[in-house]
């Protein structure tokens, strides 16, 4: 069988001791929340560890509060069963409850955690392989070697997003709470927190946990809506995915984010779409001027497998239908 | 190593592993119970899965670290003195087993649906055990021995409801 | 090769009571419940003493010479007991004796990328892993072959250099009658291009093998294989050793699909190593290496031509077929017979050609998967007869049941049909489906189509040329009560167990708890010859009647004499010896084989069977032949979706002829999963190795199962299996296969769902949504300017 590599495991019992952990071992330790990305990704030799740090006993993970504000405070290791099921996330985020229901199978997403998916590892046909295979390949860019085998000659990697979640938080405008043993606590907007670099897409330091997801309060006629595209019904990651979030004011569209995903290394959020619609009514007239503005932007690679034509062919599509489904969907509040 | 401590299908377990070993690891190799099946080494077929404190994981990706305290099931923990568990029993007269290797993984999934939702639709439990691939049966015959499955839970409940003083 | 005897091929289909017992009964399997407790024994759940962990060195060229190998670094390593290199195991193997083409490891060349180099046993799989890549091999890396076209001209070098036909595999050519003037006089003609893309078997359970050698040196092999017998031969040559000295024992399966049924490097290695080492070698594949270990649905480019006359009669079918067999023979010379001869019927036709070639190409060898051979050329064929009844305006299912040829016939291949239910499938199917309320009235893109196929129960060709039965069984009656039955037949979760133990069980009139099955140990159980080409239930079925018809015999002779009665007065039934006129006059079957036991000796019988002589009067004429065929007919239905192309197959109705179901529920499980293997294939899997001149080629491009997608749950349609009994003249009371025949048909079902529901006919599987996208926006350009296109009905 494939075999996980000898590493140190650690229990911290509070947020304190895990950002401990981590500042002690300067970028060697990693996070293991539900275990379904990361011991995947050191049985293939491309994360590595010294030490692996399970966060499964540090009760503050686990919290789902509503703040002050209104805004919700989710845990970051709420499981993602939790998530989807959360009454009160799927009134108001109906879209976020969708996303989580979409993540892998039922089994993966009672182990898998919000934060989990949020700090998922970009994912490349030329990289979840196994050691032998990487070998046999070359390596990549993204672990072991120079070559980019997606795009060919090019100098930085473009392993794809595949977090579910992710684009759905980003048209939310959720932030993340960031925390490290020398720099204490960051809230960042989650727009922000993706970079475009395969190797590495996150603003998370090497000491920082993530300690939750704050979402604000839905805007009043506040309708979202996430549909992927992949090639099975469960498991599967996405090959496309499409968050959108908007508010029906007096039926014309206010607001509208369109984040796109598993294209490249951090979600995409399409502003011209977003902007070409303020304020105009959500008829098929604007839904197919919004498809072919979203079929312009984007430009699929070969990093997730499936043919890119067809994945291209499927962004106006997507967009379209996420748009009808979130339209059609009612009120998500008051 | 370390030494994990834990309930391990209603027995006190006490099993000395080293930290990079997975539950599935340790249930096959350490403790002797090859029921659970590795059939593709990283959550991708659900042949592993056990129940952790009742509820189904993949214990192919489940460090045997992190159960230290909790409570394991594996399907040589399904049946008991009484006999077969229901699942069990159901699979076995549906003729869902086939090979039989993914049923291990497929009865602990099916045996938690059971518990929670006894109600369960045919949709509902092809969601419940869509982390579970069966090569040989075409799932047909699985979905009715849950269905079957679910109805004897039910009828199980009634008649204890029907008894109680 | 000599002629054979026919031995006891034949016990009629009737019940030897007057009515059955247990055959036809829907009972529980008889070693389902050790699976469901979770006590069966795996290859892997074995553990043995001071057992070591073997691991593979594997190529990571799809082509190369090996210069040379240097494994001194691995056998340093401490924890490393023994290191294996080609040049210990140079016997050349195969499961084919005409194409021994394979060694267990590389001796002076790699053919794919996951092509075994060296192996090593160590003390964990950790030690193992770690000193594989401790050796250095030194490679010259020579062109690789990947597009079968390509192969089939070039061969400097050639991928097995001394082949005389450079990288032909193997080139068959058979014309029945005179196709080019059948043709010409046709009134319809259809001809096409089909592509089948390559498929792997996936079982869940990945290959294992173990070896241990005794002190006095007695090899034994626990080995996850379909072929224990084969594997046992092929051990025997490869390691030098009399076969004698060789046990192989196989327990219980995992699923094989045909995907275990050659000799695996694996299971000469760890017999080495084991032997090296002194001390017992498991080798567990992880899931990549299954896909490397392959033998898979060969990919084959398949041009077909088919006529017929204006009442819709089938005049001539004539084939072209390029088959990739990937690096290496395995069953790929009967792969090329079956591209042709299997698909003679249900379907008649008194012209037929095909032209099948297969090529080495560098990618992980193909072999037999479920439908070996025919499920590819019948995925073309029944689009075309669909095609031709479309362009008469006849009804699909009314032209299939114009052509269907009789019962007790000859095709034109000259293949022996004795019983033939394709009719009654027709009918079920068209019943069931509603199918006169649905096709060509659905919604738009909606669509409702249909399929047939035959398959063989088991073939006349014999793997290795002999005169000895095909398949042998030992039934032993125990003053307990209990029936054993000892038998080499494999069971990989298709229920030959269950099988045996109710044919036994219904001659000697027992429960089935009364009866016992070992099976699969080369120690204790006569020759079975595997499973493989649905062979069991009507070889070894014949067997195991034929055994316990003697034993019946002896026991129906005691009893009489207690009860003073003629023998066949003596009714066995339920667990009872007594008499016919009065069955208050009775004893237990335990009481009964005391008498008997008493009467004769110890009792015990064999039970043997070997084919009739069957097949036609040509080179290859016996490859395809087989006692009996079982018909399969599919309906699916269908919708597309005109925005993605995505094709979802709501459902699909199956009715197979399988002679008699000796157990129903057993019969219901075989078509159900055979449908859904092959509707996996039309849409969602592909094992696929990257191809062209780029780092990646020759890589596999799915090595696992979250890239090689089965479908799950969400994925699989809902499944109606239909059982049809024509009762066989030559199965054990008439029946005949049912394990493989109902894949076929799921395909080209589909296929002619999709016309109906959109007007397209999809003609290069996998079916990818992109494919069917295009396809759907070249037939509506097609349409909207005024060319001539088909439409939907």
């Amino acid at each position: 069988m494939l075999r996980l590599p000898r590493f140190r495991h650690e229990t911290p019992a509070s947020l304190e001791e895990a950002a401990a952990l981590l500042s002690e071992h300067k970028g060697r330790a990693r996070l293991l929340a539900g275990g379904t990305d990361l011991l995947p990704n050191l049985k293939h030799g491309i994360e590595e560890a010294d030490v692996v740090v399970s966060l499964g006993r540090v009760p503050e993970l686990n919290r789902v509060r509503e703040t002050e504000g209104g805004d919700l405070e989710l845990g970051a290791m709420l499981s993602l069963e939790a998530l989807a099921s959360d009454a009160l996330v799927r009134k108001r985020y109906p879209a976020l409850s969708v996303a989580a229901g979409l993540v892998a199978g039922p089994h993966h997403r009672r182990m898998g955690t919000l934060g989990g998916n949020v700090c998922l590892n970009t994912r490349c046909v030329y990289i979840n392989q196994t050691h032998f295979w990487r070998e046999a390949l070359g390596y990549c860019l993204k672990k072991d070697g120079e070559a980019c085998h997606v795009v060919k000659g090019g100098k930085r990697c473009v392993a794809a997003a595949s977090n579910d979640t992710a684009p759905v938080l980003t048209t939310l405008g959720a932030s993340l709470r960031l925390r490290s043993q020398s720099r204490g606590v960051r809230v960042l907007p989650i727009a922000d927190f993706y970079v475009q670099d395969g190797v590495y897409n996150k603003a998370l330091e090497p000491d920082e946990l993530l300690e939750s997801v704050l979402i604000p309060m839905p805007q009043p006629g506040l309708h979202s809506a996430y549909k992927k595209l992949r090639p099975r019904d469960s498991i599967d990651f996405p090959r496309l995915s499409v968050a959108v979030a908007f508010r029906l004011e007096s039926d014309v569209v206010r607001d509208l984010r369109v984040v796109i995903s598993a294209l490249a290394a951090r979600p995409l959020m399409l502003k011209k779409v977003g902007d070409l619609s303020e304020g105009r009514p959500l008829n098929d007239d604007l839904l197919d001027e919004l498809g072919s503005a979203a079929f312009k932007q984007c430009h699929p690679l070969t990093n997730v497998d499936g043919d890119t034509t067809y994945r291209r062919d499927m962004v106006p599509v997507y967009v379209k239908r996420a748009l009808r489904a979130a339209r059609d969907s009612g009120l998500s509040m008051p | 190593m370390r030494i994990l401590h834990f309930q391990l299908n209603g027995d006190d377990a006490e099993v000395a592993a080293p930290d990079h070993w997975t539950l599935l690891e340790v249930v096959r190799y350490r403790a002797g119970l090859t029921g659970s099946k590795q059939g593709c080494d990283k959550g991708d077929c659900g042949a592993c899965t056990v129940h952790v404190d009742g509820r189904s994981v993949l214990s192919c990706l489940t460090l045997a670290a992190d159960i230290d305290g909790r409570q394991v099931t594996t399907i040589e923990g399904l049946s008991n003195v009484d006999g077969l568990d229901v699942v069990q029993d159901c699979f076995d007269g549906a003729g869902a087993l086939q090979c039989g290797f993914c049923q291990p993984g497929m009865m602990m999934a099916a045996r938690q649906l059971v518990t929670e939702n006894p109600e369960a639709t045919r949709e509902e439990i092809k969601e419940a055990l869509a982390s579970n691939l069966c090569r040989c049966t075409g799932y047909t015959k699985i979905y009715q021995a849950v269905e079957e499955a679910c109805r004897r839970q039910r009828q199980c409940t009634t008649e204890r409801a029907g008894g109680a003083p | 090769m000599n002629e054979r005897k026919s031995i006891n091929r034949t016990h009629g289909p009737d019940a030897p009571f007057g009515e059955f017992s247990r055959v036809g009964k829907r009972a529980r399997k008889v070693d389902s419940m050790a699976v469901a407790t979770g006590q069966a024994m795996y290859t892997d759940d074995i553990q043995l003493p001071r057992m070591l962990h073997g691991k593979f060195l594997r190529s990571p060229h799809a082509h190369a010479r090996i210069r040379s190998i240097d494994t001194s670094r691995a056998e340093a390593l401490p924890g490393v007991h023994a290191v294996v290199t080609g040049s210990e195991l140079p016997v050349a193997y195969g499961v084919i004796p005409w194409t021994e083409d394979e060694t267990a490891l590389a001796v002076d060349k790699v053919r794919f990328v996951g092509d075994e180099v060296a192996a090593v046993a160590a003390i964990d799989e950790d030690t193992a892993s770690a000193a594989v890549r401790l050796i250095d091999v030194d490679y010259e890396v020579l062109e690789p072959y990947f597009d079968p076209q390509d192969a089939l001209v070039h061969h400097e070098p050639a991928i097995h250099e001394g082949n005389r036909k450079g990288n032909i595999s193997k080139h068959v050519l058979l014309e029945f009658g005179g196709v080019d003037e059948a043709m010409a006089a046709s009134e319809v003609l259809i001809e096409d291009d089909y592509a089948f893309h390559g498929t792997a078997h996936a079982p869940i359970e990945p290959h294992c093998a173990i070896a241990r050698w005794s002190g006095d040196g007695v090899l034994t092999l626990w080995s996850s294989t379909q072929i224990p017998h084969y594997v046992h031969r092929l051990l025997a040559s490869v390691l030098g050793l009399p076969a004698h000295r060789i046990r192989v024992i196989q327990p219980y399966l995992g699923g094989a699909f045909g995907g275990k049924s050659d000799p695996f490097s694996h299971e000469f290695c760890v017999a080495l190593l084991a032997k090296k080492a002194g001390r017992p070698v498991k080798m567990l594949l992880t899931r990549e290496e299954t896909f490397y270990t392959h033998r898979g649905r060969h990919p084959m480019q398949m041009h077909f031509r088919t006529g017929c006359d204006a009442k819709g009669r089938i005049t001539a079918v004539d084939s072209k077929i390029l088959i990739d067999g990937g690096s290496y023979s395995s069953f790929g010379l009967v792969t090329t017979y079956y591209s042709g001869q299997l698909l003679c019927g249900p379907s008649d036709f008194p012209n037929y050609r095909f032209d099948s070639t297969r090529v080495f190409t560098n990618k992980p060898p193909c072999g037999p998967k479920r439908g070996h051979g025919s499920v590819q050329p019948r995925f073309a064929l029944e689009i075309q007869l669909d095609r031709m009844a479309t362009q008469l305006g006849l009804d699909p299912i009314e032209f299939r049941r114009i052509n269907c040829q009789s019962e007790n016939t000859q095709t034109v291949n000259g293949q022996t049909v004795t019983s033939n239910g394709f009719l009654q499938c027709l009918d079920a199917v068209e019943e069931a489906s509603g199918w006169k309320k649905k096709r060509g009235k659905l919604p738009p893109n909606r669509g409702i189509g249909i399929a047939g196929s035959m398959y063989i129960s088991g073939t006349n060709y014999c793997v290795y040329p002999n005169d000895m039965p095909q398949a042998g069984i030992l039934v032993k009656l125990d003053r307990s009560g209990l029936a054993t039955v000892f038998t080499g037949t494999s069971d990989i979760g298709q229920g030959c167990t269950s099988v045996m133990a109710t044919l036994v069980a219904e001659e000697l009139g027992l429960r089935l708890d009364q009866v016992r099955v070992v099976t699969s140990d080369s120690d204790l159980c006569p020759v079975d010859l595997g499973a493989y080409s649905s062979r069991i239930t009507l070889m070894a079925g014949n067997a195991a009647v034929d055994a316990g018809r003697k034993l019946r015999k002896q026991v129906q002779e005691a009893v009489a004499e207690k009860l003073e009665i003629a023998p066949g007065q003596v009714m066995l039934a339920d667990g009872f010896a007594f008499d016919r006129e009065d069955g208050d006059r009775r004893f237990t079957t335990q009481e009964a084989f005391q008498f008997a036991e008493a009467k004769f000796e110890t009792l015990s019988a064999s039970g043997s069977y070997n084919t009739p002589e069957r097949g036609g009067d040509y080179r290859g004429g016996t490859i395809g032949a087989s006692p009996a065929y079982s018909f399969t007919a599919h309906v699916a239905e269908v919708e597309v979706d005109p925005e993605t192309g995505d094709v979802h197959v709501h459902k699909l109705w199956i009715a197979h002829d399988c002679g008699r179901a000796i157990s129903p529920v057993q019969v219901e499980g075989q078509i159900e999963g055979s449908t859904y293997m092959g509707v996996a294939e039309v849409q969602l899997e592909h094992h696929e190795v990257y191809t062209g001149e780029t780092a990646e080629a020759g890589l596999h491009m799915r090595p696992s199962l979250l890239e090689y997608t089965l479908p799950t749950t969400l994925d699989t349609p809902e499944l109606e299996a239909l059982i049809v009994e024509s009762i066989d003249p030559e199965g054990p009371y008439g029946a005949k296969e049912a394990g493989e025949g109902p894949l076929h048909g799921s395909l080209p079902a589909v296929a002619n769902a999709i016309y109906d529901a959109c007007g397209i006919w999809m003609t290069k599987l996998p079916f990818t949504p992109g494919k069917v996208l295009a396809a759907l926006k070249a037939h509506q350009a097609a349409g909207s300017s005024g060319a001539p296109n088909e439409g939907a009905n």
